[in-house]
């Protein structure tokens, strides 16, 4: 492992190298690297869900911290390690403080593996615009989590405003598990179902990506109904002869009923942001049911027809306040931009 | 509206998150005590069901001679297997899901009763469980055993998916036969009970993630298929080394030896996989049509005295142990002439590969455990450098390691830095855990689901067992009445498979 004080971009670029060179063979065959962005109060968060997401899917590991964009003068401190604790790849932990916050790519480019996909991921409160950050404009997949922010459906919606394919979110993610056993439990069945409920707290991203998906599906309405308990608890489907469900039933398992066979337990796992992270990692083309999940939810049409490019756009936080930054998504008033095209963004969030 | 499979509206084929699960289904294990079920099965059905890959309403149904009384001894039976066998981590939770859905029947092949319960417990699982008349059975029992059990089957109606109202499969384990003429009368007696389509043979092999990385290799790059023909490529090995001895298979190895039990399964497989055309989608019946042409394409050398060697392993030094001699073995007769290893030069009769010769080993008491598969390219047609430059340079090598470090080599030369030309031969490795992911699956969690699925991808048919026996029958043949070779345990085999390739100008690639 080596730590640089007070370092400069080329100086971390030289230690990576010399690192691979002293751990041998470790550093052939990457496959991608991955960015994370994170703020320094939740570091050792983000380090572990992505320590646990490189051991599964071998990467570079990024991690860049920006803090004190107010401070008089740029630094830069970084930590290079290659199997060290954070995991068997290469990783690359990098504070930036200062004006440098704003220009993090200048670091961050030269030390993302050639040719190799890019995923950026965000650990705290997405970007209101992901344009406005260039270490998304840059990657192939940007990762997402609405739970994070503290209004997660004002966040959702804007993800939808600002979508472009190859845009995921943790929310989204979260409820593969449950899309599996819903579906294994539609399985045999070649009916239309007439409702759906959902049981959760109307302010869970999940629950609406979830109730998208099924209005998209199913063509039904779907209500997501409050159930003062954390997460998704069931979700209700009714059908001719009855209804079809899926209900948690402890923080591992949940329970499938179906109209006429006797209840079934499977494996229904509470996952951590590592395991998320992770299946994230698995693939890395866009993400089409996703899109059409949000889509339907936020009303924002055709988000799949999208362009999938972005420019990035210029956006100095000193200058403008950051609750106006919150705002709306059509904040292209921001001070004469770099890069002056703004890339799609469709109509109102909502 | 977005495609839909199926029927089922929630499934969409670019919905990647969610994993194809089986309908809901049984899976009967026949011989569910034996060493096969113990090692693999059990595990891998707990690795499926841990990995959230087994269908709602899914049972496992053991059926052995044991003395059980209900079903509560068989699962503990299973808790163990899967504890010390599966790959994902052993979970409680997991196991006990899994444990409300195993049931166990006892009966030996021959007992009319047993059958009769086996078909009482598979009914009252479909009220019990929802499995709709869907059932896999899993002969893990010696090829002795078919004849009796399929009857059994025949007997009982349990291979008749019209009265049971949903799909019935069967799962055979290799050997399939021992020449052609037993291979044909094996197929024959399956395909009457079940039909040929139901049929799935298994050869753990074909599950690998790497031999599956073969299609990916060929068919999804430009790089490798202009140059994989007789024009660039010199000679293919072909090798499985164990470092293992019989262990206490000598009743089963002495009768079998290496050709039957290694040869005509896995090593015809892996030619076939790296000689045939592309298929023209991939599919199950695409798939086995171009690799049949190959196996019908395999010729042997005339001269089998020189090209088809088999060896028989002497005591020796292995892995800083002494090892026994294989004459030496438990239950093993003092005069056997059975082979433990067998190597053999082939020919296939193609445009693509007219004049490459394919060279196939496998062997017991080997230095390590590796199976691999090396294209040996052939040399430059003119090298502009001195010849004392180039000295150390082989061929270029495309090496594919089935296992264990599943992954790919290149061999290339390159030259050393220096003031003076020198070039050398450099290998460049790509490795699947490094690149993808730690955890890759087991052959069998793979094998076991597609069966469940119905896929028969991974399967070869009846007609590539038989004409993998046409090939291996007359090396049998040959080989009867003659002595085998010996080669030290710990040794790469008998001088004659080395002097067979230095015939040719060639040598054994070091594995």
């Amino acid at each position: 492992m080596t730590t640089l004080w007070d370092t400069t971009g080329s100086a971390v670029v030289k230690a990576l190298s010399a690192e691979r060179r002293a751990a041998g063979a470790l550093a052939f065959g990457l496959a991608l690297t991955l960015v994370v962005v994170v703020d320094e109060k939740n570091v050792a968060a983000a380090e572990n869900a992505a320590t646990a997401a490189a051991a599964a899917h071998p990467c570079r590991l990024l991690i860049v911290v920006r803090r004190q964009i107010d401070a008089p003068h740029p630094r830069l401190d970084a930590e290079v390690s290659i199997g060290g604790r954070l995991g068997p790849g290469e990783a690359i932990v990098m504070r930036m403080s200062g004006r440098l916050a704003l220009h993090a790519e200048s670091v961050v480019l030269p030390l993302l593996a050639s040719d190799a996909p890019v995923v950026t991921w965000w650990h705290d409160e997405p970007p209101t615009r992901i344009a406005f950050d260039p270490l998304g404009v840059f990657a192939d997949r940007r990762v997402t989590d609405c739970a994070s922010a503290p209004d997660p459906l004002a966040a959702l919606r804007l993800r939808a405003a600002d979508f472009e394919p190859g845009d995921t979110d943790l929310a989204w993610t979260r409820i593969s598990g449950w899309r599996t056993l819903l579906a294994a439990a539609f399985d045999g069945r070649t009916d239309r179902p007439s409702s759906a409920t959902i049981e959760a707290d109307q302010a869970d991203p999940s629950a609406q990506l979830f109730a998208g998906w099924l209005r998209g599906k199913l063509s039904v309405p779907v209500d997501v109904a409050g159930s003062g308990k954390r997460g998704i608890q069931a979700v209700r489907v009714a059908v001719a002869d009855g209804e079809i469900a899926v209900t948690r039933a402890d923080s591992r398992a949940g329970t499938i009923t179906r109209p006429g066979v006797p209840p079934r337990r499977l494996p229904l796992r509470q996952l951590d942001v590592g395991d998320l992270l992770a299946e994230e990692l698995r693939r890395l083309d866009d993400d089409a049911i996703y899109a059409e999940a949000l889509s339907a939810w936020s009303g924002v049409p055709d988000l799949t027809r999208r362009s999938g490019h972005r420019e990035h756009i210029w956006q100095d936080p000193m200058e403008q306040p950051p609750t106006a930054a919150a705002a709306p998504v059509s904040a292209e008033t921001g001070p004469a931009s770099a890069a002056a095209e703004s890339g799609p963004v469709a109509g109102g969030g909502d | 509206m977005a495609p839909t499979a199926g029927g089922n509206p929630l499934r969409d084929p670019r919905d990647r998150r969610l994993p194809r699960l089986p309908d809901a289904s049984a899976l009967v294990v026949f011989g569910v005590t034996g060493d096969l079920s113990r090692k693999k099965l059990i595990p891998a059905v707990y690795d499926l069901a841990n990995r959230g890959l087994l269908p709602p309403g899914f049972v496992l149904l053991g059926f052995a001679r044991r003395d059980w009384e209900g079903h509560e001894p068989f699962i503990e039976f299973a808790r163990e297997c899967a504890e010390k066998g599966a790959r994902t981590p052993f979970r409680e939770e997991t196991w006990d899901r899994l444990a409300s859905s195993i049931r166990f029947v006892r009966g030996s092949f021959d007992d009319d009763a047993g059958f009769d319960r086996l078909v009482q417990e598979l009914d009252s699982l479909e009220s019990s469980h929802g499995i709709v008349g869907n059932a896999a059975f899993y002969l893990s029992i010696p090829p002795s055993a078919f004849p009796v059990v399929l009857k059994q089957m025949e007997r009982t109606g349990l291979a008749d998916e019209k009265t049971a109202g949903g799909w019935r499969r069967v799962v055979v384990e290799k050997p399939f036969g021992h020449d052609l003429a037993s291979a044909r009368e094996l197929n024959s007696l399956v395909d009457e009970v079940f039909g040929p389509e139901d049929v799935f043979r298994i050869d753990h092999y074909l599950g690998k993630e790497t031999v599956q990385n073969l299609f990916a290799l060929r068919f999804a790059n430009t790089l490798f298929e202009p140059i994989w023909n007789s024009q660039f490529v010199d000679s293919v090995q072909i090798t499985m080394a164990e470092d293992v001895g019989i262990g206490t298979r000598a009743g089963f190895y002495d009768e079998t030896g290496a050709a039957r039990d290694v040869l005509q399964n896995h090593l015809l497989q892996l030619l076939a996989l790296t000689a045939m055309e592309e298929p023209v989608s991939f599919g199950a019946e695409t798939i086995r049509t171009e690799k049949i042409k190959i196996l019908r394409a395999v010729s042997l050398p005339d001269d089998l005295a020189h090209y088809a060697i088999r060896g028989q392993y002497e005591q020796g030094w292995l892995a800083g142990e002494r090892v026994r001699g294989y004459l030496d073995e438990e239950n093993i007769p003092p005069t056997s002439t059975t082979e433990t290893y067998a190597a053999v030069r082939l020919n296939i009769e193609t445009r693509r590969w007219a004049g490459v010769p394919f060279y196939l080993r496998t062997g017991k008491r080997l230095p390590r455990r590796v199976t691999e598969i090396a294209i040996g390219f052939k040399q430059a047609p003119h090298l502009p450098f001195d010849a004392t430059d180039t000295a150390d340079l082989g061929h270029n090598q495309l090496v594919v390691r089935v296992q264990p470090d599943e992954g790919v080599t290149l061999k290339f030369g390159s030259k050393v830095p220096g003031t003076a030309m020198e070039v050398r031969d450099v290998a460049m490795e790509f490795l699947f855990g490094e690149a993808f992911t730690e955890a890759l699956p087991e052959a069998y969690e793979r094998l076991i689901l597609d069966v469940l699925l119905g896929d028969a991808m991974l399967f070869p048919d009846n007609a590539e067992v038989e004409e993998s026996w046409r090939i291996i029958d007359p090396l049998e043949e040959y080989w009867a009445g003659t002595k085998p070779f010996t080669y030290r345990s710990g040794s790469w085999g008998p001088a004659a498979s080395d002097e067979m390739l230095a015939r040719d100008g060639r040598r054994w690639r070091r594995p």
